[in-house]
């Protein structure tokens, strides 16, 4: 009972710190601001010091603050950023076990990011900058149900990360049903990096996406619709009033149709014998 | 009817899933090691400024340690002399505050949650102290006078204070330390409490 409660010292103390620390980090941009007027040359390094604060650790902890008070927890078809910000559209469904899916999507040649950590992330901005490229490139995580994505997918355009296709898996909670009432295993959202920008909302460095994520939600359907055994339904109209802006404050505009792509007739074997054939 | 069709059915809205608590098997997110890291660089800060005052030092050390102290107007470099000390006591005392900063540090780079929530406290308090400084009394906060200990407080407060590192600190696990709570409820925790290998720590 007592493990259940809502409040506690603790937790109240957290929530303090977690407020005074964002208080604080804007006196420190503030401070850190003005001070860049009075070093000179040294003044370049502080604005940049500035903007690191800034977008790194003001604008996300202003965020995470703000969107636990006004944006709803429940499912809007919208995922959510790792700052509480409303992310890219939900707008591709999944019937059938993971092991099917994963088969499925290598059959259609989408490549698995890997997980983002401190070596993936260098890599990632150093071939962007270069052009290489790196085809396992990690994505930025994404959340729905409160959990980070459980799969996520790409493929790269021009031979560099900075444009990729890329879709993002969340294994929905059990007996969880959707709005209308239609039960699906898994919830995707799928985009288009266009280019590296800044985003609108934290100043940080991060992709931007193609507002018509119609076009690549297709794109993804299209592909795996070729893998045999895989059948598609449509709901039409699903989030017809989603147009508004991503995470990042890059601007959506969606028909609002959710493909079902259901591959729980895909028996896993067969998909990698289809793949053996293929890649040889 | 309706508790008929009730386990069929979830609520419409998801569960905040309070991130307050993380899994047992979580690995250490880099915010408690950045926090940690902060904690020793206080440490570090105040022993230069330490030697700095007891010692002759290079012209740029001399510069650091200025600003890792408290100067309040950074007019002239403080001396032994100030303080009416020897060196041998100056230096013991500076260092044992030091040593503390890094004992809690390392307990926060372990998880945690009461040196966190220590390590919490005193940052705000200084970080309070210096606002009141600034606002009240018009003390500088550049570069040359406190503007990187102060800095360092703040990030410490942002780090330590971030989900993650609230998650990581507050996450079950089966030795114990701190939480006797947790370990009266499983028996192999309530073992590991009583063990003496575990009191080292």
């Amino acid at each position: 009972m007592t493990a259940r409660r809502r409040w506690s010292i603790g937790r109240a103390l957290d929530g303090f710190f977690f407020v005074f620390a964002g208080l604080a980090a804007i006196w420190l941009a503030y401070l850190s601001f003005t001070a860049s007027f009075s070093l000179g040359w040294a003044g370049i390094a502080m604005v940049i010091a500035f903007w690191v604060l800034l977008a790194y650790l003001v604008l996300p902890r202003l965020h995470r603050i703000l969107t636990a008070v006004y944006v709803p927890d429940y499912f809007m078809g919208r995922t959510r950023t790792s700052d509480g910000l409303l992310g890219d559209p939900v707008n591709l469904a999944f019937q059938g076990e993971r092991e099917a899916i994963e088969a499925v999507m290598a059959a259609a040649g989408w490549i698995a990011a890997d997980p983002v950590s401190l070596r993936s992330s260098w890599r990632i901005i150093t071939s962007t900058l270069r052009r290489r490229s790196y085809p396992r490139a990690p994505v930025s995580p994404l959340f729905l149900f409160g959990r980070m994505q459980d799969l996520a997918y790409q493929q790269e355009v021009a031979g560099s990360p900075a444009q990729r296709h890329h879709v993002r898996l969340w294994k929905c909670p059990d007996g969880w049903l959707l709005p209308g009432g239609r039960r699906v295993d898994w919830l995707a959202a799928g985009t288009f990096d266009r280019a590296v920008g800044l985003s609108l909302f934290t100043l940080q460095v991060t992709h931007r996406i193609d507002a018509d994520t119609d076009i690549e939600r297709d794109h993804i359907v299209g592909s795996v619709r070729a893998v045999p055994g895989v059948a598609v339904d449509v709901i039409r109209d699903f989030s017809t009033g989603y147009h508004s802006r991503n995470g990042g404050g890059d601007s959506i505009t969606t028909d609002g149709d959710l493909p079902i792509v259901d591959v729980s007739a895909v028996g896993v074997s067969a998909v990698d014998v289809a793949a053996a054939e293929a890649g040889t | 009817m309706s508790a008929r069709r009730a386990p069929h059915k979830r609520a419409a809205f998801e569960p905040l899933a309070p991130a307050v608590t993380g899994a047992p098997d979580m690995h250490r997110p880099a915010a408690t090691v950045a926090g940690a890291v902060l904690v020793f660089l206080r440490a570090a800060a105040g022993m230069l400024w330490a030697f700095g005052v007891a010692f002759e030092l290079p012209p740029w050390l001399q510069a650091v340690a200025a600003a890792s102290g408290d100067a309040s107007d950074g007019s002239s470099p403080l001396t032994l002399a100030d303080f009416d000390t020897t060196p041998g006591v100056f230096l013991g005392v500076l260092g044992f505050v030091a040593l503390v900063q890094v004992v809690f540090g390392s307990f926060v780079l372990a998880g945690g949650n009461v040196a966190r929530v220590v390590v919490m406290v005193i940052s705000t308090l200084s970080i309070i102290g210096s606002f009141i400084g600034w606002w009240e009394f018009g003390q500088d906060i550049t570069v040359r006078t406190t503007l990187l200990t102060l800095s360092l407080d703040i990030l410490v407060l942002l780090a330590l204070s971030s989900r993650e590192a609230a998650a990581y600190a507050r996450r079950p696990r089966r030795r114990r330390r701190e939480r006797r709570r947790d370990g009266a409820r499983t028996p192999s925790s309530r073992r590991a409490v009583g063990a003496p290998s575990d009191s080292a720590g």
